[in-house]
C-alpha cells in the first residue's frame, strides 16, 4: 500500500458552514412549519400561547407523535404500516379484556398485550419479506383483518363496543403513574406522555443516525439490492422496524386505556394517514430512504398546534379538514423547495 | 474482513487465486452457463467478454456467492470452496462491484463505504456507528484513488458516474478484497471516464490484486486484460492468455466473425461478384462497430 | 435454526405461560358479565331482515342489534342484521336482502331519497317493511306498516327545553360523526328550543383522545360556555373529563345510555341523558313483524310508535346502570 497521503483541508471544505449543513436536513422545513404556525395561532389566540393552551396542544401532539415516530422509521426503510392505527386499538383491549373480563394481574396483561402486538409486528415483516408483495397491500389486509377482530372479539365478550372500568383494578394507581398521570409546570397540568414522547424521539433519533442498525433502515429503504448485495440483513432489518411500530402501539393503545380507564373497539381506525402525514412533513420520503424522527415529531407537533389552535381561534371545525389538507401541501413543498436550494449551493 | 491493510500477495505462478473448472448453472431447463473454465492470477487481469445473454452476469453471480453452480467447482488459492451466502465470498477474499455498484444513491459517500460492514465504537445497547472514523477512512482512501472528495456528507446520487464507480471500486480494495470482480464497469460511461476506470483498474491490479473485468467491448478489455474469456449463449468460445490472441481476432470472435463468412457467402449477388470482399467489408463494418 | 434462536423460542413462549398461571384472579375480572339469556319459547320461524345505517362500533347501534337478536330468540325467527352508513351501500344491502325473500324488512332512514327505491321494490314484491329511528316522515309515503323510534328533532327540543330551564345560554353541540343527519337535527332540536346560542364542533369518535382536546381547547377559548351537549355516549365521558380539566363549570347533558353515562348521571356529573330507548325500537320492529305475519296485527294507528324521548335523570339513573352494563339499555 502506498504511503497515506494526508489530503491538505481544502478551502471549499470550510465553506460548507453550519446554516448549510442545517438547511440540509430533513427536519428543516419541519422546525420552519412548526415556528410559523405556532407564531401564526398565537397571534390568534392568548389562549393558545398560554401553558394551559401548551399542555393542550402538546397532549395531542405526543398521542400522535409516539406512532408518528416509528412509523416514520418504518418508511425510511421503504416500507408502509396501514395497521399502525387499528394496532392501537387492538393493544388497550386485549390489556383491558384480559383483566378486566378474564381476571389476569394488570401488569401481566400488560405484558401479554405486548407479546401479542410484536407477534402481529412479526407477522407483518414476516409476510412483507417473504411474499414481496407491497407493504401497502399487506398491511392494508392486516388494518382490515384487526379492525373486525377488535369489534367482533370485543362485542362478544362484553356485549358492548368498549372496555371499560379499568380503573377499578388493584395495580391501576401504579400504572397510571407512569402511562397517565399529569406533571404541573407554570399552573398547567401536562400529561406525562409528553415526556414519554420526547424521550422516544431522541432515542429513535439515536437509532437511525448514530447506529449500525439506522444504517441499515437508510439502506434498505434507499436501496435493499444493492443493501443486500453488500451484506446488508434487509429482512430482518424490515421485520425489526414493524415489531417496533407495534410496540409503539402498544404504549399508546395502553396509555390511552390507562388514562381513560376505557378504550373503544374501533378506537385508532383512520389515525393511520395521519401518522403517514406527520412523517412526510418531517421530511421522509414515500419511496423510502430518506428522512428523520425529530422531522416526524414536529410533524404532529405541527398537527397538534394546527387541531387546537383553530378551536383556539375560533374558526368553524368544519373546515379542519381542508386545512389539514392544504398545510401538508405546502410542508411538502416548502421542504422540496429548501432541499433542493440546498442542493445546488452543494454543486 | 477487519484488517484494512492489503498484504502483498506473493502467489506461486502455478496456483490460481480463482479457478473455475467446468461450472454449469441451469434456470430450469435453460442453461445459463456451460463448462465454462477460466482462471485468475494475483496482480493479473482476467476479461470475460461477451454480448447480452451471454451467461456474465450469472457467471458473477456465481462467482460472489448470490448463486450455486449445478456442476462445476470453485477454487480460493488451490482448494475447492463452495459459497453458500455473499458474505462467504466476501471473507474469502472475494469483492464484486455490482453494475448497479451495490450504492444507495441517497446515502452520504461515507455511508455507503462502509454499508455492511460499519465500524462501531462502545459496546452493548450503546454500540454506536464510528462516524468521525467512517469519514476519515473514506477520504483517506478516496484520496488514494485520486479523488478529493470535498465533502463525504455528499450523497453518493450526487457523484458523476466515474466517480461513483471509483468509490465502489476504493470500498472493495479497502476491505482486504484480494480479487475485484468488476461487472460493466465502462458500459454506461463516456470515452474520458471510461478511460479514468481502466486507470483505476491498472491501479488495483499493480497493488497485487486479481481483477475480473467484464465486458463487452473487447476495445476496453484489450489494453488492461492478461487473460480473456470469451462467452456466448452460456457456451465458451475460449479462454486465452494475452500471447496467444490478438485485439482483431478477440472482435471477430465476439463479432460472430466465422458465421459472417458463411453468410457472405449466401449474399452472392451476381454471377462473378466477389463473394469474399462482401465478406471482407462486412468484417471491416463490424471491427468499426466493436 | 440454532441452538442459540431456538432457545430464545422457547423461552419467549415459556414467559407467557407462566404469566398466565400465575396471574389470574377474580379481583382483577371486574367486568365479568353473567350473562341471563330470554326464555325464548317462540316458535313462529319468520325469516327477518334488518338493514340499518348505523356504524360497525357505534355503541347505540349495538344496542339496537341485541334488541333484534333478543327479539329473534324470542319469538324464535331468524334475523339477519347489517348496516352501512353509506346510503348508497345501505341500498345495495336492502337489495340483497329483498332478492333473499324475507318474511319481513325493518330500515332505518338516515338518508330517505336514497333508499326509497330499494323500499319501494321490497313492498311491491309483498314484503312488509318497517322503518326505525329515523326517516318518520317519509315511512308511510314509501309504503312501510309504521315507523318505530323518536324524532331526532323532537328529543332535540326536549333537551333545548330542560337546559334552559337549568339556566344555560351557551351550548356546545359536539357532533362525533360529520355528515350525520340524525346528529344534525338534533343540534338543530336544542338550538330551536334553547333560546341561547348553540355552536356545533366536529369530532371524531374513533379518536376519542383527539375529541377531548378538541372540548377541552372550546372551553378555554370561549370561557362564556356553560352547556355541552354530545351526541353519543361515548363521547360523553370524554366530555366530561375535558369540562373538568378545563376548569369549566359548563353542564353537561347527553344523548344515549351507556354504564359509564347512567353512573355519571347518578354521580351528578352529567345532568341528564336522552335515552331513545334503541333496545326497544330493534326489540318491537321484529315482534310487530312477526305478528303482522302471524295475525296481521298493525300497530300505531297510522302514527309512529314513539320509544323516547326518555329523560334519565339523578332520580332514575341508578336503575338503569345495570341494564347499560349488560347491553340493553
Amino acid at each position: 500500500m502506498t504511503a497515506t497521503t494526508v489530503t491538505p483541508a481544502d478551502e471549499r471544505v470550510v465553506a460548507i458552514g453550519l446554516v448549510r449543513r442545517l438547511l440540509v436536513k430533513p427536519e428543516f422545513g419541519a422546525l420552519v412549519g412548526a415556528i410559523v404556525i405556532f407564531v401564526f395561532f398565537a397571534f390568534q389566540s392568548d389562549v393558545f400561547r398560554s401553558m394551559d393552551g401548551a399542555a393542550n396542544w402538546l397532549d395531542v401532539s405526543s398521542t400522535l407523535g409516539t406512532m408518528a415516530v416509528p412509523v416514520a422509521m418504518l418508511m425510511i426503510g421503504g416500507h408502509f404500516d396501514l395497521s399502525a392505527g387499528v394496532q392501537v386499538g387492538t393493544a388497550g383491549l386485549a390489556t383491558g379484556i384480559m383483566t378486566t373480563y378474564w381476571g389476569l394481574q394488570l401488569y401481566a396483561s400488560l405484558a401479554m398485550s405486548l407479546v401479542l402486538m410484536l407477534a402481529i409486528g412479526f407477522v407483518n415483516g414476516f409476510l412483507v419479506t417473504r411474499t414481496g408483495l407491497p407493504s401497502f397491500i399487506i398491511t392494508l389486509g392486516m388494518f382490515l383483518g384487526l379492525q373486525g377482530l377488535n369489534l367482533g372479539f370485543t362485542k362478544q365478550i362484553t356485549n358492548t363496543v368498549q372496555v371499560s372500568n379499568l380503573d377499578l383494578v388493584p395495580g391501576y394507581h401504579s400504572l397510571n403513574n407512569i402511562l397517565g398521570s399529569t406533571v404541573t409546570i407554570g399552573g398547567a397540568k401536562f400529561q406525562i406522555a409528553i415526556i414519554w414522547w420526547v424521550a422516544f424521539t431522541v432515542i429513535a433519533s439515536y437509532l437511525l443516525l448514530k447506529t449500525r442498525f439506522g444504517n441499515w433502515i437508510f439502506a434498505t429503504g434507499g436501496d435493499p439490492n444493492a443493501s443486500k448485495n453488500v451484506g446488508v440483513r434487509t429482512n430482518r432489518t424490515t421485520i425489526a422496524l414493524f415489531m417496533i411500530t407495534s410496540a409503539a402501539a402498544w404504549f399508546v393503545g395502553n396509555t390511552q386505556i390507562v388514562r381513560f380507564g376505557t378504550i373503544q373497539a374501533q378506537s385508532g381506525i383512520g389515525q393511520e394517514l395521519y401518522f403517514i402525514v406527520a412523517a412526510v412533513i418531517g421530511g421522509c420520503l414515500l419511496t423510502g430512504g430518506y428522512g428523520s424522527a425529530v422531522g416526524a415529531a414536529l410533524g404532529a407537533l405541527i398537527f397538534g398546534m394546527t387541531q387546537v389552535g383553530i378551536v383556539n381561534a375560533g374558526w368553524n371545525s368544519d373546515w379542519f379538514k381542508l386545512f389539514v389538507g392544504v398545510m401538508l401541501l405546502l410542508a411538502v413543498l416548502a421542504n422540496q423547495f429548501v432541499r433542493r436550494f440546498a442542493e445546488q449551493s452543494r454543486r | 474482513m477487519s484488517d484494512p491493510q492489503i498484504t502483498e500477495v506473493t502467489e506461486s505462478a502455478d496456483v490460481p487465486m480463482l479457478e473455475m473448472r467446468d461450472v454449469t448453472k441451469m434456470f430450469g431447463s435453460v442453461i445459463s452457463l456451460f463448462e465454462i473454465s477460466t482462471t485468475v492470477r494475483a496482480g493479473q487481469v482476467t476479461c470475460v467478454l461477451g454480448d447480452n445473454g451471454a451467461g456474465k452476469s450469472t457467471l458473477i453471480k456465481i462467482l460472489s456467492g448470490v448463486h450455486h453452480a449445478d456442476h462445476g467447482q470453485l477454487f480460493v488459492d488451490g482448494v475447492p470452496v463452495r459459497f453458500s451466502t455473499p458474505r462467504d465470498a466476501l471473507d474469502a477474499g472475494i469483492a464484486t462491484v455490482f453494475q448497479d455498484l451495490a450504492m444507495v444513491p441517497l446515502m452520504a459517500i461515507w455511508r455507503n463505504f462502509f454499508l455492511g460492514s460499519e465500524p462501531t465504537k462502545g459496546w452493548g445497547p450503546l454500540r454506536r456507528f464510528d462516524a468521525a472514523t467512517a469519514k476519515r477512512i473514506t477520504r483517506q482512501e478516496m484520496g488514494e484513488m485520486g479523488i478529493d472528495i470535498r465533502d463525504p456528507d455528499q450523497p453518493v446520487g450526487t457523484l458523476s458516474g466515474g466517480e461513483r464507480q471509483s468509490v465502489a471500486i476504493a470500498r472493495a480494495v479497502h476491505f482486504g478484497a484480494r480479487l475485484l470482480i468488476l461487472d460493466e464497469p465502462t458500459s454506461a460511461l463516456g470515452v474520458k471516464q471510461a478511460g479514468v476506470v481502466l486507470k483505476y483498474i491498472v491501479q488495483a491490479r499493480d497493488r497485487g490484486l486479481g481483477v475480473i473485468f467484464i465486458t463487452h467491448n473487447p476495445h476496453h478489455a484489450y489494453p488492461v486484460g492478461d487473460r480473456f474469456l470469451l462467452l456466448k449463449r452460456g457456451r465458451s468460445l475460449g479462454d486465452f492468455a494475452k500471447s496467444e490472441i490478438s485485439l482483431h481476432e478477440l472482435t471477430r470472435l465476439m463479432a460472430g466473425g466465422a458465421e459472417l463468412e458463411a453468410l457472405a457467402h449466401e449474399l452472392e449477388r451476381e454471377p462473378g461478384a466477389d463473394a469474399a470482399s462482401v465478406g471482407r467489408e462486412l468484417l471491416r463494418e463490424t471491427e468499426t462497430l466493436g | 435454526m440454532n441452538s442459540r434462536t431456538r432457545g430464545w423460542l422457547l423461552a419467549t413462549l415459556l414467559v407467557p405461560v407462566l404469566v398466565l398461571l400465575s396471574a389470574c384472579s377474580d379481583r382483577n375480572a371486574v367486568n365479568k358479565v353473567h350473562n341471563k339469556s330470554g326464555g325464548g319459547s317462540g316458535g313462529y320461524g319468520y325469516k327477518i331482515a334488518v338493514v340499518t345505517h348505523g356504524g360497525a362500533g357505534d355503541s347505540f347501534w349495538s344496542i339496537v342489534k341485541k334488541g333484534v337478536q333478543q327479539a329473534g330468540k324470542d319469538m324464535g325467527d331468524s334475523v339477519s342484521y347489517q348496516s352501512d352508513g353509506d346510503p348508497t351501500k345501505q341500498s345495495q344491502l336492502i337489495d340483497a336482502a329483498v332478492n333473499a325473500k324475507p318474511d319481513g324488512l325493518v330500515v332505518s332512514m338516515a338518508n330517505p331519497e336514497a333508499l326509497k327505491a330499494a323500499i319501494e321494490r321490497a313492498v311491491k314484491a309483498g314484503i312488509p317493511v318497517i322503518t326505525i329511528n329515523s326517516g318518520e316522515a317519509q315511512s308511510k309515503g314509501y309504503g312501510a306498516l309504521s315507523h318505530i323510534g323518536s324524532d331526532e328533532t323532537i328529543a332535540g327540543q326536549a333537551v333545548g327545553t330542560e337546559l334552559k330551564a337549568e339556566g344555560v345560554k351557551n351550548v356546545i353541540c359536539v357532533v362525533q360523526e360529520a355528515g350525520n343527519v340524525g346528529l344534525e337535527q338534533r343540534c338543530a332540536g336544542v338550538k330551536a328550543t334553547l333560546g341561547g346560542t348553540v355552536t356545533n364542533i366536529q369530532v371524531d369518535n374513533n379518536n376519542l383522545p383527539g375529541a377531548q382536546s378538541t372540548i377541552k381547547a372550546k372551553l378555554q377559548s370561549d370561557k362564556s360556555i356553560d352547556g355541552v351537549v354530545t351526541l353519543g355516549a361515548q363521547i360523553a365521558s370524554v366530555a366530561e373529563t375535558a369540562i373538568s380539566s378545563a376548569g369549566s363549570s359548563a353542564k353537561l347533558a347527553t344523548f344515549d345510555l351507556n354504564a359509564d353515562v347512567a353512573k355519571a348521571v347518578e354521580d351528578g356529573k352529567i345532568s341528564f341523558a336522552v335515552d331513545q330507548q334503541p333496545y326497544l325500537q330493534g326489540y318491537l320492529s321484529v315482534v310487530m313483524l312477526t305478528q303482522y305475519k302471524a295475525n296481521l296485527n298493525v300497530l300505531g294507528g297510522g302514527q309512529p310508535v314513539l320509544t323516547g324521548p326518555n329523560l334519565i335523570t339523578k332520580e332514575n339513573a341508578a336503575a338503569v346502570i345495570k341494564l347499560a352494563a349488560g347491553g340493553t339499555r
